[in-house]
């Protein structure tokens, strides 16, 4: 919020600059807005003015024309030409007959003006016109902001579908740079993808109450969606007992390798508590088994006009769905991309388990690292 | 001579403000004095104006009226005309008398 912003009035409270070299004039025109209700401030010069101004802005201006220094004209301009300040009404106090001085003050930008000498009829009828206009101003203001905020809540919770609270906010709040963000079908991007299943849902489909499996595979997807959100990374998709997660997806992560595997060993340890309490209650071993590998792959939306998926599609995500096939409960399968940037991780340990492994619509078998997660 | 007397009807509700407004009114009558005795045309014509302005804002229209002919005779350089007025002015603050109702 800026300076100005809090230096804003109370919402409803109406108040007034006098700005008038004339100790005698600015007196006298506190006393009549006094009258209204109105909490007005005097300010003896153009300086002062803009001084206060900046201080807190009032709702209202009631300027002078001639002072030493600067000018009602100047003061007005100077208003105007502020962004900040420029909604401010201005109210300049003229003679009569003073036509320049109008003209002048149209050309300021001034919003009104007040014949002197000042009668107090007049005073108060532009007055209460002005604060009825302040007001609507005001209410208008505030059904925006509402509806602003509406749309943001409701934009937000559509991210959170995907992303995690943190990236949403961050997204919502211009602080990634969106370009390419949300690309279109046309577009590739090098992400990371994570696959994670249930392993055991076979045997809970089968000896589980069907009424109890939907809140049982709530309960799974809950601490994976968490885990994935942990570590920012983006839910594409949620079928059967399986998760697709990307990183480096909407937006850029240079660590994205390094993320997948935290959040693939935050699903595992996040789920461990309820797999002990599957087992106890209903006999059901049951684990998480990932995989995760790199590549470049399509990003987009896919889908009828009525019925698309924000997702992506590739190799990447291929490899990382059939390694999730092939570990086992507890198991993170990494897949050679992955590896590449995983070296400040991994580094070229020789104790890490490699393994060979044949992939359905691999010629050759490919060499993936078993990372086996320990459930605290 | 007995010096001429000048009702005027205020608002009440400015009472509290008028000993202040008239105790400035006779500074100014000074200040409007040495402006004279300076030559000083341009003050003659700013305290002219601010006279026109506040007086009858007060209701005091006939100072808002003398404010008018010394602002015009400070334009016009008409020393006679403004001292004229300078005196009338004094006049009149001498004679006056606030009702407030």
């Amino acid at each position: 919020m800026s300076d100005l912003a809090a230096g804003q009035a109370a919402q409803g409270e109406f108040r007034v600059l006098v700005v008038d070299d004339d100790a005698d004039m600015a007196t006298f025109l506190a006393h009549l807005l006094a009258g209204e209700g109105i909490r007005t401030e005097i300010a003896g010069d153009g300086s002062a003015a803009l001084a206060k101004i900046r201080l807190a802005p009032p709702d209202l201006v009631l300027c002078d024309v001639l002072m030493p220094g600067l000018s009602g004209f100047d003061i007005c301009k100077k208003l105007k030409d502020n962004a900040a300040t420029a909604l401010i009404p201005v109210v300049l106090l003229t003679a009569l007959e003073d036509h320049d001085s109008r003209v002048r003050g149209i050309e300021a930008g001034a919003d009104d003006f007040i014949a002197k000498p000042v009668r107090r009829e007049e005073l108060v009828a532009r007055v209460r016109t002005l604060r009825k206009l302040h007001q609507t101003r005001r209410e208008l203001e505030a059904r925006r902001e509402n509806e602003e905020r509406m749309q943001r809540e409701s934009l937000r919770r559509t991210f959170l579908r995907y992303i995690s609270p943190r990236v949403a906010d961050q997204l919502l709040d211009g602080r990634i740079d969106t370009t390419g963000a949300f690309r279109n079908l046309s577009d590739r991007a090098g992400v990371v993808a994570l696959f994670a299943d249930l392993r055991g849902f076979t045997h809970l489909s089968e000896t589980v109450p069907p009424s109890n499996v939907v809140p049982m595979l709530n309960a799974f997807f809950t601490e994976l969606t968490a885990a994935a959100h942990e570590h920012e990374g983006t839910v594409f998709s949620m079928a059967g007992d399986s998760l697709l997660v990307g990183f480096n997806v909407p937006v850029p992560q240079p660590d994205a390798a390094e993320r997948a595997v935290a959040a693939g060993r935050s699903m595992i340890r996040r789920f461990a508590p309820i797999a002990r309490h599957w087992l106890a209650r209903h006999g059901l071993a049951a684990g998480v088994g990932v995989g995760i590998e790199a590549g470049d792959v399509v990003v987009g939306n896919v889908g009828a006009p009525s019925f698309m998926s924000y997702t992506i599609i590739g190799d990447a995500v291929n490899v990382a769905a059939r390694l999730m096939q092939i570990a086992a409960a507890n198991e993170i399968l990494v897949g050679p991309r992955a590896l590449l940037s995983l070296g400040r991780l991994l580094g070229r340990s020789t104790a890490l388990d490699r393994r060979e492994v044949a992939l359905r619509g691999k010629a050759e078998p490919v060499q993936v690292v078993v990372l086996r997660v320990v459930p605290e | 001579m007995s010096a001429e007397s000048f009702t005027v009807t205020i608002a009440k509700d400015l009472e509290d403000l008028i000993p202040t407004y008239l105790k400035n009114r006779r500074q100014e009558l000074e200040t409007l004095r040495s402006a004279l005795s300076a030559g000083d045309f341009e003050q003659l014509r700013q305290v002219g104006h601010r006279m026109r302005g506040v007086g009858d804002s007060y209701g005091f229209g006939k100072i808002t009226l003398l404010g008018k002919r010394i602002e015009d005779g400070a334009k016009g350089t008409d020393r006679a005309g403004i001292e004229a007025s300078i005196a009338e002015y004094d006049q009149y603050l001498a004679g006056l008398k606030v009702v407030y109702e």
